[in-house]
């Protein structure tokens, strides 16, 4: 296998990313109005910005691929005029890294569900960390602190890790998947029978 | 933006956009650790004006696209108001509890909220897209096949926007309408998501192919059709930046909003 990632390999990423951009957008609002019935309960939602990167590492297997997609997509929302402005950028930067980091230290050897999900609730962890800095969050009563905390990572494991395993499975069956992905292993073998 | 918008040309659109970008990103992170609510009001100001007066859009469009900025404050700093930590009670009711601590917290965060959407938008008003990437391959090295992975993908979106439209006709005609709960929610993303990924992955695969066996991958001996360079109003910006950063600085020392000159330690 060539080394780094192959153009086909970064459009697609990027094409997947900037979908899950536009989601963003409209993700944005709804966040907003859930949000001002304060209580924490937007947080639920949170787990959608982390989906880019489970999806497209699941779609094209190959390293570097989260990180890109992360990227992609907050800068689609950044350059399309998404209401948070940069700091999607740095939250992205920082979502994706986290998610690249767990599929590494697998090897990016496994593609299921608990991958993902624990993926997810990396870049959950790293936007509550930036959110100390920039939410002030540590400064929270402790008990809205504690929810907010909780709903975060429970609404990061099941968008961006049970749902996107779910995606990605119905897309699986739809062929696309094969396109894009290197080859196993497996296939070498059925090339031998 | 996707669709081309008509404005007038101002300076802000001749700054060199990789170096734009770089100052916007600085921004961030020097006012990610200002907490003098006084100076924050005043970077509030200062990026304002260079949202009005120098994106040359028009007004009543400047009024529309600042609407979700209300709500970017509301949502960075309810919050905070609502169930902030904090010892001078001043509202409470239930799990409400509201603090003087809490509520300047609270419009700190709405404040800087605001300041970081608008220096976003002045960006992505007054930078087009290809040019920034252009700028990235030139200025910052960024490999072509990055950039124009992301220019391909850019010019998909009109026709992603178009099946996204006709499918959401499809299923209203057929009257799909998703359950309710979690379930819904996900048979909603999934109906949307699958035709979606699978139709642009097929095409983004064609096109890269493509572009591959025209050699888009070509790092040297590459020539450009946009040659961007620097020019005296990236300059201008940068004293802009460090004129408001002065008087910001002056202002909040001699002419202070509020008491306050940390909204971290209040007391």
């Amino acid at each position: 296998m060539s080394k780094g990632l192959k153009l086909t390999d970064i459009l697609v990423t990027i094409i997947i990313a900037l979908i899950f951009g536009a989601i963003y957008k409209l993700w944005g609002p709804l966040y907003g109005i859930v949000s001002t019935f304060g209580l924490q309960l937007e947080q639920l939602l949170y787990g959608m910005w982390f989906i880019a990167a489970t999806v497209a590492y699941l779609i094209i297997r190959k390293p570097g691929v989260a990180l890109l997609a992360e990227l992609a997509a907050a800068h689609g929302e950044f350059i399309f005029g998404g209401e948070w402005g940069i700091t999607t950028l740095i939250y992205g930067l920082g979502q994706g890294f986290f998610a690249e980091f767990i599929f590494a230290s697998f090897r990016y050897q496994k593609y299921n569900m608990v991958t993902v999900s624990l993926a997810g609730l990396a870049s959950g962890i790293v936007s509550l960390l930036i959110d100390v800095y920039y939410g002030y969050i540590g400064d929270l009563a402790m008990w809205n602190l504690l929810m907010l905390i909780g709903f975060r990572l429970i609404g990061a494991v099941i968008i961006a890790g049970v749902f996107a395993h779910f995606i990605v499975q119905a897309l699986e069956k739809t062929g696309v998947t094969s396109l894009v992905r290197p080859a196993t292993s497996v296939d070498y073998d059925a090339l031998d029978q | 933006m996707p669709f081309e918008l008509s404005y007038r040309q101002t300076w802000l659109h001749k700054i060199n956009p990789s170096f734009k970008f770089l100052l916007v990103i600085a921004l961030f992170i020097y006012l990610i650790f200002v907490d003098n609510p006084n100076l924050m009001v005043n970077y509030a100001i200062g990026s304002v004006g260079l949202y009005f007066f120098f994106t040359g859009h028009p007004w009543k469009r400047l009024l529309l696209i600042a609407l979700p900025f209300l709500l970017v404050f509301v949502t960075s700093s309810t919050s905070m108001i609502f169930f902030g930590e904090g010892e001078e009670t001043l509202f409470n009711w239930g799990l409400v509890h509201i603090t003087k601590e809490s509520l300047f917290r609270g419009l700190h965060l709405g404040i800087r909220g605001m300041v970081f959407a608008i220096l976003g938008v002045v960006f992505s008003l007054t930078t087009r897209p290809v040019l920034l990437f252009y700028s990235l391959m030139q200025q910052l090295k960024l490999k072509p096949k990055y950039a124009y992975s992301f220019m391909a993908a850019i010019r998909l979106l009109p026709i992603m926007l178009e099946e996204l439209q006709t499918l959401r006709h499809a299923l209203k005609v057929r009257g799909a309408v998703g359950g309710k709960g979690i379930r819904g929610f996900y048979e909603k993303i999934k109906a949307f998501a699958i035709p979606m990924l699978s139709q642009s992955i097929r095409r983004a695969h064609r096109i890269a192919i493509a572009m591959e066996a025209k050699r888009f991958l070509n790092v040297n001996n590459r020539t450009n059709y946009y040659q961007i360079g620097f020019s005296k109003f990236d300059v201008l910006l940068l004293l802009y930046f460090i004129g408001v950063g002065v008087l910001a600085q002056f202002a909040s020392v001699n002419f202070p909003y509020f008491g306050i000159e940390d909204v971290r330690v209040i007391g």
